[in-house]
């Protein structure tokens, strides 16, 4: 077969090839004229569900309202594909205008790489815009003490959901301390329930566990100094290795479904356990909630949250999360021909009434005085605005070599194949070469 | 194939005009060494030249780096965890895929057109798209809720079901079932084209002088086809060194690196690590073992080698 499919994927590739050039050669004519009377503003993200993509089409079309002559040509595009696709445009020196991403380390390749506009001059001559964005959304979209990127869309920090049912059952409270979630394991083992649902073949959902241990044991201060390497500032702090080793202590108590390193969260495999009444708890972002009740409305009603617990002799506040206030952020290519338009774009895609659309959708954006009725959502909102710090995910935190072994170590971590010290000495020794 | 004679109609003939001008060659030769030279050639050398840079593939940020980046492969304990992968998937695939296509091959072919619905059955997963394939068996080895487990259970060998794609132990042998499972209906289809070749009278005659089924098969049957399983074997090796969908659909080449192999690495290092100038080292270093490996098994297997 591979002989075989080799060759079709060739041919496919060649006839992709041409049909792009004779597509691109025809589009050339009616763009060029076009161009001369209205300028076009290219606008790329990933919003793909929900109402995500009528919100930006919405916030568009009252752009060019109010800037006539211009035109916005909007692409969304999942996920995944919508990283591939960037880091490719970028590569080829063909960005789009305006673009979305997560804040966070691969923001900050763009930035390296002189192809990003400095958003500071912009927010400087509207203080009123900026003030309305909360505080803790502008950490991850800073670098250099400028800001890059704005914060949009919305509000995602890590928590614990468990199965209210199965709580009630057994007559568990949601821990607040390590040795009460210990307790709450052995009780839910001895009645042959998973713990916790874990789909880790996707390494960013167990990187959640070791993300909070590190919090809750070091404080929030501790990544950031490895990070910014402030002296005495390192991936091998004790706190990094304590974390590992609070980990194991999980994994070896059995605290995780079986099969949790080869389980895959985007089929859903976690969320099955759930459901399934296998499994009682599940740390993960708070957009579980939302996709719980669009999958299953039934078991949303038995679906509640706590906090992660703390650790003993832990410095950290248990009111930090972890997770991101802006989980998409807007910013402009240094290729862009009108960066001054484009900005404007963006100030219609952050007004009020695309924040008012975006709470309808079931989502907390970057705002102050958000009006919320949906008590989940409320909740949350409370969390995050009790929140002292909120730490972004490592893997969008970090440059992405060094993200990318975060998630590697932490897998093996989970997996018992390597050790806590191996896992913090191996993160030190790449940051000493990615961070300068 | 030695003792078959090719008619004499399928030998080419001279050209009456004698040897075509040096014009004409070029001009049929054109567009085929334009299209290699674009999408073949050029993409090998620019990844030699990438693999000396260090360079997120952003903007004009790259350094030179010369060697450094080989330096570095050489001595990358993630690298050669998945060259042995690779050749552990080689290996087995030809293992497993070529008896068992053969076998195949040789019973539809006896069974002649009576066998359609079946030789359709067995083509089918060719059919399926890899990631679809990739999805679906990730839900058969799901250890909570997977067919699989469920059924060792219900049969008594409880102690058999495994924890498949999450232990570093079995991620690389329960994809590799179904990369094999996906890829015999290709050695069974091309074993089968290879036999219809073989003409009926050879068979006949070898039946009347009292054969039995099973020499005419080791006797008759095998040695006409060692040039197509020559090719087949050629074939397996080379898309296992190569190879990329399955494995990063189901296992994403973990956990901890158990199923990781050249592809799936090399794509990781540029697409989420963003170093491309080390992705590219992994990609022309797998072009080379590539290289390497095939010439070795084409030089190895020469003597099976047969003129069409």
């Amino acid at each position: 077969m591979n002989g075989i499919v080799s060759i079709f994927n060739y041919r496919r590739t060649l006839a992709i090839a041409c049909a792009a050039l004779s597509t691109g050669l025809g589009a050339l004519g009616p763009v060029s004229i076009a161009a001369a009377q209205t300028k076009t503003l290219t606008e790329w993200d990933s919003q793909t569900v929900g109402a995500g993509p009528k919100i930006i089409n919405d916030a568009a079309a009252r752009f060019e309202k109010a800037n006539p002559g211009f035109k916005v040509e909007s692409s969304h595009v999942l996920n995944d594909a919508y990283k591939t696709k960037l880091k490719i445009a970028f590569g080829a020196n063909q960005p789009p205008c305006v673009f979305s991403s997560w804040g966070g380390g691969p923001l900050r390749e763009y930035v390296k790489s002189n192809q990003v506009v400095d958003l500071t001059p912009y927010l400087q001559q509207n203080p009123s815009f900026q003030s309305r964005f909360l505080d803790t959304a502008w950490p991850a979209a800073t670098f250099d003490n400028k800001v890059w990127a704005i914060p949009a869309e919305n509000t995602s920090v890590a928590v614990v959901f468990y199965n209210k049912e199965i709580f009630d059952k057994y007559k568990l409270t949601p821990p607040k301390t390590w040795d009460e979630l210990l307790h709450v394991i052995s009780v839910l083992k001895a009645n042959n329930i998973a713990p916790f649902a874990l789909a880790n073949k996707n390494k960013w959902t167990g990187s959640m566990y070791y993300m909070y241990l590190v919090d809750r044991i070091g404080g929030s201060d501790v990544v950031r100094r490895a990070v910014m390497r402030a002296p005495g500032g390192s991936f091998a702090d004790p706190a990094f290795v304590e974390a590992g080793t609070r980990l194991q202590e999980l994994v070896k108590a059995g605290a995780f479904a079986q099969g949790f390193n080869g389980l895959d969260y985007d089929i859903g495999a976690s969320r099955r356990l759930l459901y399934s009444g296998r499994a009682a708890m599940e740390l993960i972002g708070s957009w579980e909630a939302s996709t719980v009740k669009a999958e299953n409305p039934a078991f949303y009603s038995k679906l509640d949250y706590f906090p992660f617990p703390t650790v003993p002799g832990g410095k950290g506040n248990p009111n930090d999360v972890i997770g991101t206030v802006g989980d998409n952020f807007y910013s402009i290519s240094k290729a862009c021909p009108d960066p001054q338009a484009a900005f404007k774009l963006i100030e219609s895609m952050t007004d009020d009434q695309s924040m008012r659309e975006r709470v309808a959708d079931t989502r907390i954006p970057p705002v102050k005085n958000l009006e919320v009725s949906d008590p989940m959502l409320k909740r949350f909102l409370k969390t995050v605005s009790d929140a002292p710090a909120v730490q972004l995910w490592y893997d969008q935190e970090l440059p992405p070599a060094l993200g990318e072994l975060h998630k590697n170590t932490t897998q093996a971590l989970f997996g018992l194949t390597m050790t806590p010290q191996e896992a913090a000495q191996q993160m030190e020794a790449e940051a000493k070469k990615d961070l300068n | 194939m030695s003792f078959i004679k090719l008619p004499m109609v399928l030998m080419p003939k001279r050209s009456r005009l004698g040897r075509p001008s040096a014009l004409v060659s070029a001009t049929f030769l054109a567009p085929a060494i334009a299209l290699l030279g674009l999408f073949l050639l050029y993409p090998l050398i620019s990844s030699f030249r990438l693999s000396t840079l260090d360079w997120n593939g952003l903007g004009a940020t790259e350094r030179f780096i010369g060697a450094q980046n080989w330096i570095h492969l050489a001595h990358d304990p993630a690298f050669f965890k998945a060259v042995r992968n690779n050749l552990i998937l080689a290996v087995f695939s030809v293992l497993i895929q070529m008896p068992i296509a053969l076998t195949l091959a040789v019973m539809l072919d006896k069974a002649g057109r009576g066998s359609r619905t079946l030789k359709i059955l067995y083509f089918l997963p060719l059919l399926m798209s890899s990631v679809a394939i990739g999805v679906v068996f990730k839900n058969v080895y799901d250890p909570n809720f997977g067919p699989l487990n469920a059924a060792l259970n219900a049969l008594g060998f409880g102690n058999l079901a495994q924890d498949w794609l999450g232990d570093g132990r079995f991620a690389l042998g329960a994809t590799l079932a179904v990369i094999c499972w996906q890829n015999i209906p290709f050695y069974m289809i091309l074993f089968m084209a290879g036999l219809s070749s073989l003409s009926p009278e050879l068979r006949e005659a070898a039946r009347l002088d009292g054969a039995s089924p099973w020499r005419i098969f080791w006797h008759i049957e095998l040695p006409h086809l060692q040039g197509t399983l020559r090719t087949g074997v050629l074939l397996a090796v080379i898309g296992s060194l190569r190879y990329f969908d399955l494995i990063f659909v189901m296992t994403g080449g973990g956990p901890d690196g158990a199923s990781e192999l050249m592809a799936t690495y090399m794509y990781r290092t540029v697409f989420s690590s963003f170093q491309l100038g080390y992705g590219s080292t992994i990609a022309s270093a797998m072009f080379l073992i590539v290289l390497v490996v095939a010439s070795v098994t084409l030089t190895l297997t020469r003597r099976f080698e047969t003129q069409i």
